[in-house]
């Protein structure tokens, strides 16, 4: 027998057991158990709840189910939260005169069968909160008795079906938490008694039907966090009896439907989330009940037009993140007003502090932030004494905060950051015991922070950054136990940190950078153990560090940098947590503790200029994630441990300025992140490194002044990404490798004063983005200057004096119009400089003794000089040839000149007949072959004086201006026959 | 149940605000907002951790020794995106070098603010409209190269101003009209504007419109 042919025989068993139940009807309940004993067989019951379900027991002291009156049937099957799982057992549709199923809460899998709808007595059907998957079966149309169907908290899937509009004694619908998607079904509209209808959480599209305006009967309609789009329903208007309508998180559009007023009994409203636009509808002061309306983040326009004085019962209005304007109305609030919240955020209201508000009595939440509120903050604040968190940040109020705050003794959170508001915090805010929160950053505020702040002593955090605040840190802030921020950056506090600071158990963040804060730190911040950021930067802090903080074990950011701290900085390596440290620029002296490398994490060690000496310990080479290495400008010594090879996530390498010794490590070549290496200013010897090369990201290496010898590395061509190489000041020697033309990136190429040979490699020129200098200058470099030199038309520096070039300069470097600074002195460069140097001053070619020309002295002379020993006579023949000759060119020009003169007035008579404008085209046209083929050495200034002239041709004065040009473009002729 | 959300949604806007201000770094944070317009699909961005005080250890930004940013080099780097008006906040900028990349959208106008830019390098883009008026402002800039983009309109007159000018470049662009003459305008030679179909040659004052063929 095969498995089709039992599963056929135990569905024959089935079957007939079936019609044996319905035929013999008083026997039913123990056929209800056979069935029930075999339903707790395939039931995984880890909890032991089924135990009860046993042949010795009357069925109907079985554990969750409940008899009918004469015990003659199963009527009832509750298991809710009973840990079973397993699929739905087959036998359980058996059970036809079940009215309750309930098994809610428990990790049923598997589907919904269709067999469900043998259940015809079902009233209530409760599977929520288990794993059922699948659709909702189409036969659940069936169970035409079923008041309550919840099945939502599984993963179900698919459309709801259709049918569902059948079970027209439903009165509770709920689908929410599962994956149905497709629309809502019209059919919906057909469930006359349904109160309570939860779609939420799924992803159903398309429109909400109208059609759900005939559930008369529906109290509670959410369907938020779905993807239903479409204008909101008019006719939703129409549902009389609804408290609760929630569509939000959806895709709604359109403007909100004035007939929603028509919801006379609605309590709570939420649209929060989605695309509605236009102002919104006057008529919502129909809604007397409601309680609770959010309409936040949509678009909607226009001012606020509602009045508390009509929605009396409102507790919660949100209309952040929208783009409402104008104000808020004057009579906004009742005396006896019961707002607890509003929420205004994100919008673009305007105007001063909304006085209207001042009667919201009850208020407790007011959050006003993000949008353009302006003027000073009205005094009768404190009229809203109940309320608990004003949030003001980010509009453009101005004014000093009045006194009146102190009254508002409910406060906990004052946030008014990114404001304009000036003057001096009030003492009056020591009145406030349970303020929690003050955000006062980005303000203009001034004056000393009073020490009467220091009595709120619920405050945990404090953030005046950005102020002008003066004078010192109270000295009694000590009293604020509770205290775990303390943000005082950039103002203008002065004086020591208060001893009292360091009984501020609870802080956690300490910034106290960008003031003119001094004296040394005070020795209780041994107490500070929670503390875990530390930034005093930019101050006038001094003296050693109190050994104490050594106990500090929480640290993770320390910045000191910029102050005149001395001593050791091994009281800062007590945590094993640090991510980050910053002493740069104070004066800390002593070696670098090979105990920072316990912070396995430390990503930043920054130590630079300060007095440090010994040797880098070779520790830190197990700080795996160092990404920012600086000991610059210190007195270390020793060679640099190669352990630090293992750092292989380190990108700046910054060891410069220093008295390093030994050879160029070869490993910097296995840093493949590295993107900054500076060695300069240190005692490096050897060749440098060809390894570097595979450092494939360096932008910026730096070599210079060391004792570096050797040739430059032909592999520095694989550094493509390169942007600046410093190699002067060493002992190089050979010729510049051809290969750094690969170097396209190039914009900083220094290689000076080192012992470099040979001629300068044309394949320089390939480097086109070379901007900020050029220099190779005091080497040995021989050979011309390569022409291609004149492609680095981004230059604006280039050096290349002291070096034994020769030859003339190519014309070519008269196309570096970006130069600014040129020094080509102290070569053996020959010949008549062009015309485009004249700009340079003579000390750019000073020191090459047979250049010629402005800015040096004239050829003309320099030629004299080799000449003096011509004789009178040749000099009078030289001079009677001169007159000659330009006698005859004087002719020739005329002749020409008249010629031309002729032949333009011709075409200009014909041009005029044919007008103006063609006219100059022409012209131009002309004008423009001629500079395409003209004579490139031509200045180019003088040519377009030429065009600009030419271009004056259709003015009235034709005659004037026409010989004007003629002339001009006779003496470029001629300039052209004489070359 | 559903009376959470309101709740949530206070939580929402009471949260961002409850992490204390980090800085007001208006540098970092105008190159931050210049990174999330960007897309830099090879990473060169990656360093720039808005966290840090300052941006002056982050790549391809150099700083002066007070730590304002001089200079930007993110030229022949594969970003793409569009400029902000943000970047006008690095008051302190010599070199803005972002060439030969393919950044799209307008220039801002915001740029003329720039009054210590001696560079701006932005051609070999896809940049388009017209070359700001306010470029007018950056009163120390010698070089502006702005060729081989999609600019369109004419070269404002105001650049006449711009006395320092040393090097320009719009050459590969459709702008149109004619080009001034006046101020550093005088030395600047047919291949600084090459390639400009409608570009009629040099301004004729008070004869043909400044604009025209615009």
């Amino acid at each position: 027998m095969d498995s089709t042919q039992i599963s056929r025989f135990s569905l024959f068993i089935t079957v007939f057991s079936c019609i044996l139940a319905f035929s013999f009807g008083d026997n039913s309940s123990s056929t209800d158990a056979h069935w029930l004993l075999r339903i707790k067989s395939k039931l995984v019951d880890p909890a032991g709840v089924l135990e009860s379900w046993s042949p010795r027991a009357h069925i109907c002291s079985w554990n969750g189910l409940t008899c009918s009156h004469d015990e003659a049937f199963v009527i009832a099957l509750n298991l809710s939260a009973s840990t079973l799982s397993g699929s739905i057992p087959t036998e359980l549709w058996n059970l036809v005169s079940l009215q309750t199923l309930d098994l809610s809460l428990n990790l049923i899998t598997g589907s919904i069968p269709p067999e469900i709808g043998r259940l015809r007595n079902l009233r209530t059907l409760i599977l929520f909160a288990n794993n059922l998957s699948g659709k909702i079966p189409t036969e659940i149309g069936l169970l035409k008795k079923l008041q309550v169907l919840r099945i939502g908290d599984n993963m179900l899937a698919a459309q709801i079906p259709p049918s569902i509009g059948n079970l027209t004694e439903l009165r509770v619908l709920g689908l929410a938490y599962c994956q149905l998607n497709g629309s809502i079904p019209a059919e919906i509209g057909n469930l006359k008694n349904l109160v309570f209808l939860d779609l939420q959480h799924n992803s159903l599209s398309g429109f909400i039907p109208a059609e759900i305006h005939n559930c008369e009967e529906l109290q509670n309609f959410a369907a938020s966090n779905n993807m239903l789009d479409g204008e909101i329903p008019a006719s939703i208007g129409k549902l009389k009896s609804l408290l609760i309508l929630n569509l939000a998180n959806n895709s709604l559009s359109g403007s909100i439907p004035p007939e929603i007023s028509g919801l006379s009994n609605l309590q709570y409203l939420n649209l929060l989330g989605n695309r509605l636009n236009g102002e919104i509808p006057w008529e919502l002061n129909h809604l007397v009940q409601l309680q609770k309306l959010d309409l936040s983040s949509n678009n909607l326009s226009g001012t606020i037009n509602l009045l508390n004085i009509h929605l009396q019962n409102l507790q919660v209005v949100v209309f952040s993140n929208n783009a409402l304007t104008g104000s808020i109305p004057s009579n906004f609030c009742l005396k006896n007003s019961n707002l607890h919240q509003l929420f205004l955020a994100q919008n673009k209201l305007s105007g001063g502090f909304p006085l209207g508000l001042l009667n919201c009595s009850s208020l407790q939440q007011l959050d006003l932030s993000n949008n353009n509120l302006e003027g000073e903050l009205p005094p009768t604040i404190d009229k809203l004494e109940k309320l608990t968190d004003l949030l003001l940040n980010n509009n453009s109020f101005n004014g000093s905060l009045p006194p009146e705050i102190g009254n508002m003794s409910n406060l906990e959170n004052l946030y008014l950051f990114d404001n304009m508001i000036t003057g001096s915090i009030p003492v009056e805010i020591g009145k406030l015991l349970s303020l929690s929160t003050i955000y006062l950053y980005d303000n203009q505020m001034s004056g000393s922070i009073p020490m009467e702040l220091t009595n709120c002593a619920s405050l945990t955090a404090i953030d005046f950054f950005g102020n002008h605040f003066s004078g010192s840190i109270p000295e009694t802030i000590g009293k604020l136990k509770d205290l775990v921020l303390l943000q005082l950056r950039q103002n203008d506090l002065s004086g020591p940190i208060p001893p009292s600071l360091g009984y501020c158990k609870k802080l956690q963040q300490l910034a106290l950078a960008d003031n003119k804060l001094s004296g040394s730190l005070p020795a209780t911040f041994r107490f500070l153990s929670q503390l875990s950021t530390i930034t005093l930067y930019n101050n006038s802090f001094e003296g050693p560090l109190p050994d104490s903080l050594y106990s500090l074990r929480n640290l993770k950011i320390i910045n000191l940098s910029h102050n005149k701290f001395s001593g050791t900085i091994l009281p800062l390596t007590g945590s094993n947590s640090l991510t980050a440290l910053d002493l740069t620029n104070n004066s800390f002296s002593g070696s670098i503790p090979s105990r920072l490398a316990i912070s396995t994490n430390l990503g930043r060690l920054r130590l630079a200029n300060n007095l440090l000496n010994g040797s880098i310990p070779s520790e830190l080479g197990q700080l795996k994630e160092l990404i920012f290495l600086d000991l610059s400008f210190n007195n270390l010594t020793g060679e640099v441990p190669s352990q630090l090879s293992t750092c292989q996530k380190l990108q700046h390498l910054l060891l410069n300025d220093n008295h390093f010794t030994g050879k160029m490590p070869s490993w910097l070549g296995s840093l493949h992140d590295l993107g900054e290496l500076h060695l300069s200013s240190n005692n490096f010897q050897g060749q440098v490194p060809a390894e570097l090369g595979n450092c494939s990201r360096l932008l910026k290496l730096s070599l210079h002044t060391n004792n570096l010898s050797g040739q430059i590395p032909h592999e520095i061509g694989q550094l493509t990404s390169l942007n600046v190489l410093n190699l002067q000041r060493n002992n190089l020697s050979g010729s510049i490798p051809p290969t750094i033309q690969q170097c396209k990136k190039l914009y900083e190429l220094r290689l000076s004063e080192n012992l470099l040979s040979g001629p300068i490699p044309s394949e320089i020129g390939k480097l086109t983005e070379l901007q900020v200098i050029l220099d190779l200058s005091r080497n040995l470099l021989s050979g011309e200057i390569p022409s291609s030199l004149g492609d680095l038309l981004k230059l604006e520096r280039l050096n290349l004096s002291f070096n034994r070039l020769g030859g003339e300069l190519p014309s070519s470097l008269g196309q570096l119009t970006s130069l600014v600074m040129l020094n080509l002195s102290n070569n053996h460069l020959r010949g008549q400089l062009s015309s485009t140097f004249s700009g340079f001053p003579p000390t750019s070619f000073s020191g090459n003794d047979k250049l010629c020309g402005p800015p040096l002295t004239s050829c003309m002379d320099s030629a004299g000089h080799e000449n003096n020993i011509l004789s009178s006579t040749a000099v009078v023949c030289i001079i009677v040839a001169i007159v000659f000759t330009s006698t005859v060119i004087c002719l020739v020009m005329i002749y020409i000149m008249l010629r031309m003169w002729c032949n333009m007035r011709e075409v200009l008579i014909s041009n005029s007949t044919e007008g103006g404008g063609n006219g100059i085209e022409q012209i131009k046209r002309e004008d423009q072959e001629r500079w395409m083929y003209g004579d490139e050495k031509k200045r180019k200034g003088e040519y377009w004086r030429v065009m600009s002239s030419m271009a004056l041709v259709p003015s009235q004065n034709h005659d004037d201006h026409i010989s004007s040009s003629c002339i001009l473009q006779v003496k470029m002729d001629t300039k052209k026959l004489g070359i | 149940m559903a009376p959470l959300s309101v709740i949530s949604l206070s939580l929402c806007f009471l949260l961002p605000l409850l992490s204390p201000a980090i800085s007001t770094n208006s540098e970092g944070n105008a190159l931050h907002a210049l990174r999330r317009r960007l897309s830099d699909p090879t990473n060169v961005l990656q360093s720039w951790d808005p966290t840090l005080v300052n941006p002056c250890t982050w790549f391809h930004v150099t700083c002066d020794s007070n730590n304002h940013v001089i200079r930007l080099d993110l030229g022949n780097s594969n970003i793409s995106g569009t400029l902000g008006p943000e970047l006008a906040q690095l008051q302190h900028l010599q070199y803005l070098e972002l060439y030969k990349n393919d950044i799209s959208g307008e220039i801002p106008k915001e740029l003329g603010n720039l009054k210590n830019l001696v560079g701006l390098d932005l051609y070999g883009n896809r940049f388009e409209g017209e070359i700001p008026k306010s470029f007018s402002g950056l009163k120390s800039l010698r070089f502006l190269r702005l060729n081989n983009n999609n600019l369109t309109g004419s070269i404002p007159r105001e650049l006449t101003a711009l006395s320092n000018l040393k090097v320009f470049d719009v050459s590969n662009n459709d702008l149109c009209g004619t080009t001034p003459v006046d101020g550093p305008f005088g030395m600047f030679s047919m291949p600084s504007y090459a390639n400009n179909m409608r570009l009629n040659g040099p301004e004729l004052k008070g004869l043909v419109p400044y604009n025209f063929g615009c």
